[in-house]
């Protein structure tokens, strides 16, 4: 079976315990039982808590912008503004749900939830630490990939569905641009894939290390190029500035979701920050290292050596800790995408398709035959390794 | 146990996918309602344990076909009313005797092709066997693609660069 949270989880006592109570409460072997109410917790603490972290999003970005352009932002509610994004959803919930009148509407309902449902499903395979993704599964990067493409069609509908001239340009930039995107950032995904030697997440970040030279944004210059490929590429399919021209609110009014009023609008906000996030932290993910935290402090192995703490306490602090790092390095990440769309202007849109088609698809092919072609003339060795020696 | 219920929720979604495709009147419905069945045929690998091949079909499918058709039908008007200027009916021609016998002998031959291998399923079918462990697909497919199947793979990747150099040049703007 594939790694998940509950082969994390089944290691420790009291998970055994909780198990065999089960089994004679209920009178029979309860352990599938016990496997399926762990993943409902679960998944039910994940999606709450990346709601959460895109609703935090949303201040975020309006802090940051106004960082960046000497406001003050959102100061008054709560300490610093920070429950902002509390009182836009209750704004949002009790605004009035308004439907245009010629509108499709089996399609109009069903748009938002695609894009939501193709984001939160990606969320499966997400490593937060070694313990605590939700399932590795076996072609993690691959499944991720397909799910996420939900998105696009989910954008597409809810400008067709509209019945809006403004939505419906929108859909179709939407559309066009994230199928055109996922093109480089495929074949930049590839490339790391081919340097790590599988498509799940942990095979990927396993063959990481903790400290930034023995990352693989930093193993050779192609993946170095990949990695500012696959970031590019990141922002256009999520629809982030320079790239938000499927939004673009001076010539479009809002894109494909400007008929979209109250909790229906912000399925379309939560899911355009969600996918940032777990774009960012396929990033962190696939070139940064993803969870790993140095000197084999996440493994628990530092800490039984030095301190002599119990192994299972210390892979548990060990999982804490790589939670941390995997967070740390997301955040930046979103950080970073928040500054670039406060800091460059939006591109047309046959400059958009220009640069995907004509720079960034080449560039990743590249990338992946020299990725292909160090692995077998330095023996999947890092330029560090070679030049340093060991 | 729960190899079942996926496999009947899987089932279900497509063959409810697939007639509501077919039942429904417009064409952009139709596309949903297949993004539906595509899904639950991506299930049904699942239970079989083909993992690959599932989330190929959903990358594949879900992420491209289906937008591109969807592109199509909305570029080609796909939701404009069947009805002509006197109210009646407009339904396109279906063919003449020619094509409906070529038609006809076709689904003579997938019937027949399909009932021996269902009767042979059916023959050899034990519900006592369980089903083999699972093992990851991926490894084994990228093997036998470039060692047994290299032809074919390579034939696949020179048609699919003949229909990308074809649709290049279809498109080009001509000179004049």
């Amino acid at each position: 079976m594939n790694d998940s949270i509950v082969s994390y989880l089944s290691q420790f006592p009291a998970y055994k315990s909780f198990v065999s109570a089960m089994s004679s409460a209920m009178g029979f072997d309860a352990a599938g039982i016990a496997t399926l109410l762990v993943f409902f917790v679960a998944c039910f603490v994940v999606v709450n808590v990346l709601a959460l972290v895109g609703g935090l999003g949303t201040y975020a970005e309006r802090k940051i912008s106004a960082d960046i352009q000497m406001r003050q932002g959102p100061n008054r509610v709560g300490p610093y503004g920070i429950l902002q994004f509390l009182a836009d959803g209750v704004k949002m919930i009790s605004k009035e749900d308004l439907m245009p009148r010629n509108a499709d509407k089996f399609l109009y309902t069903v748009a938002p939830l695609l894009c939501l449902v193709g984001v939160l499903a990606t969320l499966a395979v997400l490593p937060f630490s070694s313990g605590f993704t939700l399932t590795d599964l076996n072609i993690g990067v691959f499944y991720l990939l397909g799910v996420s493409s939900l998105v696009g069609v989910g954008i597409f509908l809810g400008g067709y569905s509209s019945n809006s001239k403004w939505s419906m340009l929108g859909g179709m930039r939407g559309a066009s641009q994230i199928i055109s995107y996922e093109v480089p950032v495929t074949l930049s995904i590839l490339a790391i894939v081919v340097l790590g030697g599988g498509l799940s997440f942990g095979t990927l970040v396993g063959a990481q290390g903790g400290l930034p030279h023995e990352w693989f944004v930093l193993h050779n210059p192609f993946t170095f190029v990949a990695f500012i490929v696959f970031f590019i590429g990141a922002l256009a399919e999520s629809n982030r500035a320079p790239f938000d021209l499927p939004e673009a609110e001076s010539e479009l009014v809002s894109g494909y979701h400007t008929e979209y009023t109250g909790m229906r609008f912000g399925f379309f906000a939560l899911a355009e920050y969600i996918e940032v996030f777990v774009l960012c932290g396929v990033a962190a993910a696939l070139f940064l290292g993803g969870y790993k935290v140095p000197f084999n402090l996440g493994t628990g192995e530092f800490l039984v050596n030095t301190l002599n703490v119990g192994p299972l306490l210390a892979s548990k602090v060990g999982n804490f800790l790589q939670l941390g790092s995997f967070v740390t390095k997301t955040l930046l990440l979103y950080y970073v995408v928040i500054w670039c769309r406060w800091t460059f202007p939006r591109l047309r849109v046959d400059h958009l398709m220009v640069i995907c088609w004509k720079y960034l698809t080449p560039i990743a092919l590249v990338n992946l035959v020299g990725c292909a072609v160090w692995m077998w003339a330095f023996n999947g060795q890092s330029l560090f390794k070679i030049v340093f020696g060991h | 146990m729960f190899n079942e219920v996926l496999f009947l929720l899987s089932g279900l979604l497509t063959v409810f996918g697939a007639l509501a495709v077919v039942f429904t009147k417009n064409l952009m419905h139709a596309c949903v309602y297949l993004l539906a069945s595509l899904f639950g045929v991506a299930g049904l690998y699942l239970t079989l344990g083909a993992d690959f091949l599932a989330a190929a079909q959903i990358v594949v499918y879900a992420g491209g076909v289906v937008v591109l058709m969807l592109f199509a039908v909305m570029l080609t008007g796909g939701t404009v009313k069947d009805a002509g200027r006197y109210a009646m009916l407009k339904v396109p021609s279906m063919g003449n005797a020619k094509t409906f016998s070529i038609a006809a002998l076709g689904v003579l031959v997938a019937l027949s092709m399909t009932t021996k291998i269902i009767l042979g399923i059916g023959r050899s079918y034990d519900a006592s066997k369980e089903l083999p462990a699972f093992t990851s697909t991926v490894e084994s497919i990228g093997t036998l693609l470039v060692t047994d199947h290299v032809l074919a793979f390579e034939i696949s990747s020179v048609l699919l660069l003949g229909a990308l150099v074809g649709a290049v040049v279809i498109s080009r703007p001509r000179k004049s």
